[in-house]
């Protein structure tokens, strides 16, 4: 019935590591356990994709566009031909004869209005046409002001020479994107938001869901110090992110046809070390709450905002006002969504992207080392 | 002091020479709360050491403080001759959660306290083996821990605080929630790793529990009030306990409670249970004239009297008075006039007629046949899983029955109907208050639930601030009350409406025995009121509250009757023998004898036997054989624990 009491000396022989992946091994078999986890850990990057990627569209499109000819000429007519030829605008329906009330009804974006004598004038050298554009979205107004802009200009050098106007002509090419596909831009994006958030999610709710079940007293009641804590639990779920950025990766590849544009290197480096500072960030925030509703919202809520907002994936960061300006600085999204729209889009390789990678590694190093020394004591908190 | 000890072992003389904990005015502070107020005890090696006392006492920081998962205000700790925090890798520590990883199996988790404890991979297997076929586990090692019932749950913590072979064993209630055979086995377990000398301190609200401990220190608003061996705290104590038995049971109490209050009279406490009184008294032989005197003067039939040694409870209960700590009773103050029970008295509320219930194939419940009368306690016993739950469930109408007929208030048909509801009331283990709400909020919602009249509510919500003592707090969180108060406004809130019948699960399981006891009478308060009692529970010292009791094994009613029949209803005797070697006798007889009749209490062995006239002769044979001394040995009579167990067991041979 007894069993040997014969105690155990050579306990300090065991190495630091062999504790660190123990930690790692069973938080993997807690994860797979817990089906409803492993589904919001692939399901929900996912889902995150697949809605960013076909919702968000910043390009204007199928403008509705009305126009008054009071022309009526050939001329007149393929200039309001080339207009629409553009695929950018809809033909409205002009109400009233009169130019405002397709856009009071709302039903216009904007109107064109060509004058009587259109052809006429032309041909003497000069005419001009009336645009009437409804200024409540600043940023589509101007857009649709400089495309109708860029119409009339295309259709003025493509009259007879002896009407055109003597000027310097610009020749444009497209670099990187040649089709501009609008894809291209917000995917890549959308992995910087994607691969903060879920991985510093699950990391955190890992945590503290320790303490919540006070099994972390079992581990404080260890002589284990928090670093090996951390690093076992971080180990485990920077594992899973990897999963999810395998995932989400290879999805965008079949849906948006994204592909390598240079070697794989930058981005299999660069998405390690932003994973783990994710996870860290997760610890960071799992280390200072204390319950799993904290753990959600800090991450999510902090997450969230900061990788979309101020990293660059929507708004341009030279668009951000001063102070504000600053925390993009810090803000590791910013830098992730450089290497991979690099990656996808640019592949210009390590020339442009190089710095991107030590910024990243001192980020998750602070933040783990943060998390370690709040949890540094290994004690219950009052 | 401390260097002192960092030399155990080698240190020469003194009157504890290398005591495995020393605590020496130790103080906690949580912000402005005192939760330890200077604290002072030691632990011999190979002792195990209960720690009793109400919720809130300072029971876990103790723990916590001794485990090195917190920091002391103030004071002197050394555990094994070390600071707590340097001794953790020696010690294991169970919570009252258990701590396991649900979603692991009984090895993985076996597996990860090992590495977090530094056991070596080889030594790992041979233990493992080892410690999961002396707790009963090897069948199964990959079931997942919350696959597992709480008796098995707690096995397995066991197992884990052991697997990296401590040298002390600290236990926070570890047996909270868990049935009578479970805690025995659980505690028969622990008698064993004790007796490899590890040493073993333990807090437990099961004062049944505490007596299997060799010192007991009971604890009380951050201070040692006592400490001592069981025998020490009852001579202490300087009473003695009279059970008395009387046919006109609440007549002779209203006499006797009487006398308690006088000063001059020998009777010094008095305790109503399910079909007895207990006396406490300084006399035995005055106190027993005086009861004969005082109910001869009332011409009440003459009671039964029996002398005994005070219970744990008695010391308990009778220090905590001392200091104050007895909360103020209010009778309940009832709105409906009691039922005329002399015409109604014949008149049964509560009835199942061959009641079964299956859950696919596994048949919950098997042929239950049960009678409850107004104005009467009904107990229903039996381990996790026997179907209790399942039986008060279906008799409640909450759960459709298989088979068998039922009668509830005199209905037959359609149970769920809302006049038969309207006059149930439903307690459930977890008192079912929502603890972001404030105390009158929690009421209001009930007092809606129960469809009291709009009228009505501030009344009923008055009354029941009013019994718990809650007045002028109405606006505090529930969340934030002690779970004794808790408990009382939950029963509050399930008998707003007075019913007629009330179901009580589990009522007061993890709360302290003071409030235990208010308890008990707020609900002899009822019965005597006319309603009927169903209620569930674990607690078999509790369960003496009861009128009648019955005992379910696997679905099955297995025993019925008061208290004071079911005992005396048990074949065989129950002897107490006090040897020299206690653990090796135990292992001896249990070699001999079915292993459940062997259990080992403090450094008293506990033995039952169906004929004790030729059993006992050749066992005490046995262990003079194996040099084993046999200093004392007495009959002793069973308690309501023993009777289950030992019914139980029964039971389970005949259909394994």
């Amino acid at each position: 019935m007894n069993w040997p009491m014969t105690r155990q000396t050579n306990r300090q022989t065991n190495r630091p590591t062999s504790r660190i992946l123990s930690q790692a091994r069973k938080e993997l078999v807690q994860f797979s356990r817990d089906r409803l986890t492993v589904a919001l850990a692939l399901i929900l990057p996912l889902g995150m994709l697949l809605i960013y990627g076909y919702a968000i569209r910043l390009e204007a499109k199928n403008i509705p566009l009305s126009v008054q000819d009071l022309d009526r000429s050939p001329l007149s007519r393929s200039y309001v031909e080339r207009l629409f030829a553009t695929n950018q605008f809809i033909p409205a329906p002009l109400i009233d004869s009169s130019p405002l009330s397709s856009l009071d009804h709302g039903l216009a974006k904007a109107t064109v209005v060509i004058p009587p004598h259109f052809s006429r004038e032309v041909a003497e050298g000069g005419s001009q046409v009336q645009i009437l554009v409804d200024g409540t979205d600043v940023n589509n107004a101007r857009v649709i002001q400089n495309s109708i802009r860029g119409v009339t200009n295309f259709f003025i050098q493509s009259l007879p020479n002896s009407v055109r106007p003597e000027g310097i002509r610009a020749r444009v090419r497209i670099w990187f994107n040649p089709g501009r596909q609008e894809s291209l831009y917000i995917v890549p994006g959308i992995f910087g938001v994607v691969l903060w958030v879920f991985p510093s999610m699950l990391s955190a709710i890992a945590l503290v869901r320790e303490k919540e079940q006070g099994t972390a007293i079992q581990v404080y009641a260890s002589d284990l110090s928090s670093t090996e804590w951390l690093l076992g639990k971080g180990l485990a779920y920077w594992l899973v992110a990897v999963a999810e950025a395998a995932v989400v990766m290879g999805v965008s590849g079949l849906l948006f046809g994204l592909r390598l544009q240079t070697g794989p290197f930058p981005l299999l480096l660069g998405t390690g070390i932003y994973l783990a500072a994710a996870v860290s960030f997760g610890l960071f925030v799992g280390a200072r709450t204390g319950n799993q509703n904290g753990a959600v919202q800090g991450t999510a809520i902090v997450g969230f905002l900061t990788s979309f907002l101020l990293s660059g994936f929507i708004y341009r960061l030279e668009n951000i006002p001063f102070p504000l300006s600053l925390i993009s600085n810090i803000i590791p999204a910013r830098y992730y969504i450089l290497l991979t729209r690099d990656a996808f889009v640019r592949g210009a390789g390590w020339a442009g992207i190089w710095f991107v990678l030590p910024i990243l590694a001192l980020q998750g190093f602070v933040l783990f080392k943060l998390a370690s020394k709040i949890m540094q004591s290994m004690q219950l908190s009052e | 002091m401390v260097d002192s000890f960092l030399a155990h072992g080698t240190e020469a003389g003194g009157s504890a020479p290398s005591a495995t904990i020393r605590v020496q005015g130790l103080h906690k502070q949580y912000g402005a709360v005192k939760a330890l107020c200077g604290i002072d005890f030691s632990v011999s090696p190979g002792e195990i050491f209960g720690l009793i006392g109400p919720d809130g006492a300072g029971k876990t920081t103790t723990f916590q403080i001794l485990a090195g998962v917190m920091e002391a205000s103030s004071g002197e700790v050394s555990v094994l001759g070390q600071p707590p925090r340097e001794a953790r890798l020696n010690l294991g520590y169970l919570t009252q959660a258990f701590s396991l990883y649900a979603d692991l199996s009984i090895l993985e988790n076996l597996r990860y306290q090992a590495g977090l404890r530094k056991v070596p991979q080889a030594d790992f297997r041979d233990r493992a083996t080892e410690l999961l076929a002396r707790m009963g586990l090897s069948q199964f090692p990959n079931r997942l821990a919350r696959q597992l019932s709480g008796g098995m749950k707690q096995k397995l913590a066991l197992c884990c605080a052991l697997i990296a072979q401590p040298r002390l064993l600290l236990l926070d209630e570890p047996t909270t929630g868990v049935d009578p055979v479970s805690r025995r086995e659980f505690w028969d377990l622990l008698a064993g790793v004790a007796a490899d000398g590890v040493t073993v301190v333990a807090a437990t609200p099961y004062l049944d529990e505490a007596e299997r401990c060799n010192r007991i220190a009971l604890i009380y608003d951050g201070k040692i009030q006592q400490i001592g061996t069981l025998a020490e705290l009852q001579a202490d104590l300087a009473l003695h306990r009279i059970e008395v038995r009387a046919d006109a049971l609440g007549e002779t109490e209203a006499v006797l409670q009487g006398a308690v209050s006088r000063a001059s009279s020998a009777l010094v406490d008095l305790q109503s249970f399910g079909d007895r009184l207990d006396i406490l008294t300084p006399n035995v032989a005055q106190a027993k004239s005086e009861i004969l005197q005082l109910v001869d003067q009332q011409k009440l039939a003459i009671p039964r009297l029996e002398a005994n040694e005070p219970t744990l409870e008695n010391v308990f209960v009778s220090h905590l008075r001392q200091q104050g700590a007895d909360p103020i009773y209010r009778a309940f103050p009832f709105y409906r006039k009691p039922k005329a029970l002399s015409t109604e008295a014949a008149a049964v509320a509560i009835s199942a007629d061959r009641l079964q219930k299956c859950f696919g194939e596994f048949q919950a419940v098997k042929d239950v046949t049960l009678a409850v009368r107004y104005g009467e306690i009904y107990g229903l016993l039996g381990a996790n899983g026997a179907g209790k739950t399942t039986t008060i469930k279906m008799l409640c109408g909450l759960l459709p029955a298989t088979q068998g007929g039922m009668s509830l208030a005199g209905e037959t048909q359609n149970l769920h109907r809302a006049e038969v509801r309207s006059r149930l009331g439903y307690m459930s283990q977890k008192f079912t208050l929502y603890d972001d709400l404030t105390i009158r909020q929690n009421l209001e919602f009930y007092c809606g639930v129960y469809s009291i009249p709009q009228k009505l509510h501030r009344e009923k919500i008055d009354w029941v601030l009013e019994t718990c003592g809650l007045v002028g707090r109405e606006n505090q969180m529930t969340g934030s009350l002690p779970g004794g108060w808790k408990q009382r406004v939950a029963f509050g809130a399930s008998v707003m409406h007075e019913p007629d019948i009330l179901f009580l699960d589990e009522p007061t399981s993890g709360v302290d025995p003071l409030a235990r006891r208010q308890f008990w009478r707020l609900i002899r308060d009822f019965a005597r009121q006319g309603t009927a009692v169903l209620v569930t529970t674990h607690y078999l010292e509790e369960a003496e509250n009861c009128n009648r009791l019955a005992f379910m094994v696997a679905g099955e009613i297995v025993a019925e009757g008061s208290p004071t029949q079911i005992k005396a209803a048990q074949p065989g005797q129950l002897i107490e023998l006090v040897t020299a070697h206690t653990q090796r006798a135990s292992d001896l007889l249990r070699q001999q004898v079915e292993p459940w009749r062997v259990s080992i209490f403090g450094d008293r062995l506990h033995l039952v036997l169906d004929c004790p006239e030729q059993e006992l002769g050749p066992l005490i044979q046995s262990l003079q054989g194996a040099q084993i001394e046999i200093r004392a040995q007495r009959p002793l009579p069973f308690t309501l624990e023993d009777a289950f167990i030992g019914t139980v067991q029964r039971a389970e041979e005949v259909s394994p």
